[in-house]
C-alpha cells in the first residue's frame, strides 16, 4: 500500500509540474495588456520598465525558474486588474469558503438521495423506483442544466417563499442553490450505482451466495452494494472536488459570491496572474481527485495490489 | 435393506416465459433420490438438467415457474414454496450447491475466510472465533494446505482447482444433506478434474452427503455415480444404476449418447454424432421427443408419449421399444463394445 501510494503521489507531482510549466508558458504568449491596469495611458518606455520590474523580460528559463520558486513558496503573484495588488490567493481565499460549503452541502444531499435511489432502482428492476429514477436521470442528462436551474429559481422561490438571491446570513437562501447543485450529482450517483449493482447481481458469486442460503437483503448489503461501490469510489473524489470548486451557473444565477465565475471573469478582464493561479489550482484539484480516487479504490479492491509494475489503473 | 427416499419429485413441470412465448423446460419429470446415494444426471446442453436441480433450491430465474408436480422433501412440498423465507430454510442448510465455474463463483472482494464463515454462521450457529476454527477445519478437509494463512486471502490468489475446492468447502460448510454439483469439473483441466472428483467422493463419505451430479461428461459419471438419469428435452428418458445404463441401455437416446463417446484405440473411424437437433421446447411436443432423431422410431413414437417401462427394479426407460408389442431391435454394435472397453475416461 505504501509503495503504491508513494508511486501514485510521485506521478501526480510530475503531472502537476508539467501542467505548471505548460500554463506558465502559455501565459507568456498572452498579450502584455494583461499585466497593466491602464495600458492605454502608458508609453512604450513605461511599459518596458514595468515589464522589466516584473521580471518578464528575463530569458524564459530564468522566468520559469523564478516561477517554480514562487509557487513552491506558495506565492501565486498579485492580481493585476481584477483587484490590483491583492495577492491572488487572498482573492481566491475570500471566495472559496462559500463555494466549498455549498458544494459540501450539495454533495451530502446527492449522496443521501442518489445512493438510495440507485439501490432502489437496482433492487426493483423495471418497477416503480427504476422507472421513476430513469425518468429523472434522463431529464437531468438530456435537459441542459441552465434550463432546470432557471425553472427552479423561477418557480420554487414563489412556491416556497425563499429569497431569489443568495445572502450568507439568510439560511433559507442556501436551499435552492444547494439543491440545484445537487441535482446532477443525484442523477449520476443513482445511475452509476444502479448500473454497477445490476452488473454485480448477474454474477455467479451472487448465485453461490444465494445457494448457500444468504438472504436477499444481506446479498444486497454485503456483496452487491459493497462490490458495486468500488468502481464508484474511483470517481467520487473528482466529482466532489469539482462540485466544491463552484458552479458558474448556480453562482451567477443566485449571485453567490463564490469562485465559480471567477475564472471566466478574470479571463475576460485579462488578469494574467489570476488566470495563471486559478488554472493551476483547478488542475491541482483535478489531479488530487484522480489520486484520491485511485487510492480509495486501491484500499477497497484487494486485486489492485497485485497488479504488476505500471499496472495501476 | 430398502434405502430411504430423501427427496421425491413427482411429475414436475417447469415453464419459462421468454419474449411472450412459453418454453417447456421440464416436462413432467419424476425422480426419487435415495439417502446416501450418488446420482448423476446426464444430457446434452439445454436438456433441462440444471433447471431441474435448481427447482430443489428455488433458484430458478425470475421468468421460470413450477407449473405442476411436487418436490417432496422432509414432509414439505418444495414446489409450493413461494417466499424467500421458506426457501432460506432449505438453501444451504438442507441442500447445497457447487457451481460450474470456480473462477467466477467467489466474491472477488471478500476473503475466502469471510465467504466460508458466512455459510457457517448461517447454518451451524457458530460465530466469531468458533466459526473461524470450523472454517479452517473444512479448508483442511478439502485439501487446502496452510488453511490459516489461506483464510485471509482473496479468490484471485487461488488457482482454478483451488478455488473449486473453496467453493466445495463453502457448500460443505453449510452442512447440507444433499449436495448438488452442477458440472463441477467442466471448467477445470483434466488432471484437476480427477482430484476434485475424488475429493467430492471423500467428502460424501465424511459428511454423509447425498450427491447429485449434473454433467455431460460420461467419464465423470462412471467415476462417481451409483445411478444415472439420462435427460433429453426436459424429461428423464432412462434411469438406472451405472452398470445398467452403461452396459445394457434401453433407450435409443442413451444408445446415441454412448455411441458418441470417442473410443481409445480405434483409429480412422469417424466420431459418431446424433443427427438433427434437440426439439424446440417452445412448441408442444407430441409423442416421444427423441423420435425425429431416432433411427429406430416407431409410428407410435410420433403420436403418443411413451410411459416408463420397467427393465429391472432399478432400471426404467421411456421408450416404446420396450413394449411387448414392439419389434425386436438390437442396440447398435458399439454399445456391446463398450462393455469390453470400459469407461475409464473420455
Amino acid at each position: 500500500m505504501l509503495k503504491y501510494t508513494a508511486k501514485r503521489l510521485l506521478q501526480s507531482l510530475v503531472t502537476l509540474f508539467i501542467i505548471a510549466t505548460i500554463v506558465f508558458s502559455l501565459m507568456r504568449l498572452m498579450p502584455i495588456e494583461g499585466y497593466f491596469q491602464n495600458f492605454d495611458k502608458l508609453d512604450q518606455n513605461q511599459i518596458q520598465a514595468a515589464l522589466k520590474s516584473m521580471g518578464l523580460l528575463d530569458p524564459l528559463p530564468v522566468q520559469l525558474k523564478n516561477f517554480y520558486i514562487q509557487i513552491l513558496h506558495g506565492d501565486f503573484g498579485k492580481s493585476l486588474i481584477f483587484r490590483p495588488n491583492v495577492p491572488c490567493l487572498e482573492i481566491i481565499g475570500d471566495k472559496a469558503p462559500v463555494s466549498i460549503l455549498m458544494g459540501l452541502a450539495s454533495i451530502a444531499i446527492a449522496l443521501v438521495l442518489g445512493l438510495p435511489l440507485g439501490i432502489a432502482m437496482a433492487r426493483g428492476k423495471s418497477k416503480f423506483w427504476d422507472k421513476f429514477g430513469t425518468a429523472f436521470i434522463v431529464f437531468i442528462t438530456a435537459v441542459p442544466a441552465a434550463v432546470y436551474y432557471l425553472l427552479i429559481q423561477l418557480y420554487c422561490t414563489d412556491w416556497f417563499g425563499v429569497p431569489i438571491l443568495f445572502s450568507t446570513d439568510d439560511p433559507s437562501s442556501w436551499i435552492l442553490p444547494t439543491v440545484s447543485l445537487a441535482l446532477p450529482n443525484i442523477a449520476y450517483y443513482a445511475m452509476w450505482l444502479r448500473r454497477y449493482m445490476v452488473d454485480e447481481l448477474n454474477k455467479d458469486y451472487i448465485k453461490l451466495a444465494r445457494a448457500k442460503g444468504v438472504s436477499s437483503k444481506n446479498i444486497m448489503k454485503n456483496h452487491v452494494f459493497r462490490n458495486a461501490f468500488v468502481p464508484m469510489v474511483q470517481y467520487l473524489p473528482t466529482s466532489i472536488l469539482y462540485t466544491v470548486a463552484g458552479s458558474i451557473y448556480i453562482e451567477s444565477l443566485y449571485s453567490v459570491p463564490g469562485m465559480g465565475g471567477l475564472l471566466v471573469n478574470v479571463i475576460q478582464r485579462q488578469d494574467n496572474n489570476m488566470v495563471q493561479a486559478l488554472v493551476l489550482i483547478y488542475s491541482a484539484v483535478g489531479i488530487v481527485g484522480l489520486l484520491l480516487g485511485d487510492l480509495l479504490m486501491r484500499a477497497m479492491d484487494p486485486r489492485i495490489s497485485f497488479t504488476k509494475e505500471g499496472g495501476a489503473r | 435393506m430398502e434405502p430411504n427416499i430423501i427427496l421425491s419429485v413427482k411429475d414436475l413441470e417447469v415453464k419459462f416465459s421468454l419474449r411472450g412465448k412459453t418454453l417447456n423446460a421440464i416436462r413432467g419429470v419424476s425422480l426419487d433420490l435415495f439417502e446416501g446415494e450418488s446420482l448423476a444426471i446426464v444430457g446434452e446442453s439445454g436438456s433441462g438438467k440444471s433447471v431441474f436441480v435448481k427447482t430443489f433450491m428455488g433458484l430458478l430465474d425470475v421468468n421460470g415457474t413450477i407449473t405442476g408436480g411436487s418436490i417432496l422433501y422432509n414432509g414439505q412440498d418444495l414446489a409450493k414454496f413461494k417466499t424467500e423465507k421458506e426457501w432460506l430454510t432449505v438453501r444451504g442448510r438442507e441442500i447445497a450447491m457447487v457451481l460450474q465455474d470456480p473462477m467466477t463463483s467467489l466474491n472477488p472482494l471478500k476473503t475466502i475466510g469471510y465467504q466460508i464463515c458466512e455459510a457457517i454462521e448461517l447454518h451451524q450457529n457458530l460465530h466469531g472465533p468458533a466459526a473461524k476454527e470450523t472454517a479452517i477445519q473444512i479448508l483442511e478437509d478439502v485439501g487446502i494446505s496452510d488453511p490459516e494463512r489461506r483464510m485471509k486471502q482473496y479468490p484471485h490468489e487461488f488457482s482454478g482447482g483451488m478455488r473449486q475446492r473453496v467453493v466445495i468447502a463453502i457448500a460443505v460448510a453449510c452442512r447440507p444433506k444433499i449436495l448438488i454439483c452442477d458440472e463441477p469439473t467442466t471448467a477445470l483441466d483434466v488432471t484437476i478434474q480427477a482430484q476434485i472428483l475424488s475429493l467430492l467422493k471423500q467428502l460424501k463419505d465424511k459428511y454423509h452427503l447425498t450427491t447429485v451430479y449434473i454433467t455431460h461428461d460420461l467419464g465423470v459419471v462412471a467415476g462417481v455415480a451409483d445411478r444415472v438419469a439420462v435427460m433429453y428435452a426436459g424429461d428423464i428418458v432412462e434411469i438406472g444404476t451405472c452398470e445398467e445404463v452403461f452396459y445394457s441401455p434401453r433407450h435409443p437416446y442413451t444408445w446415441a449418447l454412448l455411441s458418441s463417446l470417442p473410443q481409445l484405440g480405434t483409429k480412422g473411424e469417424e466420431l459418431f454424432s446424433i443427427p438433427g437437433t434437440p426439439p424446440n421446447l417452445f412448441a408442444e411436443i407430441r409423442g416421444d421427443a427423441f423420435a425425429p432423431r431416432n433411427p429406430y422410431a416407431l409410428k407410435i413414437d410420433y403420436v403418443k408419449r411413451p410411459p416408463y417401462f420397467t427393465v429391472s427394479p432399478t432400471h426404467k426407460a421411456r421408450t416404446w421399444l420396450l413394449d411387448p408389442r414392439a419389434p425386436k431391435v438390437d442396440p447398435p454394435e458399439v454399445i456391446g463394445k463398450l462393455r469390453k472397453g470400459g469407461f475409464g475416461s473420455v
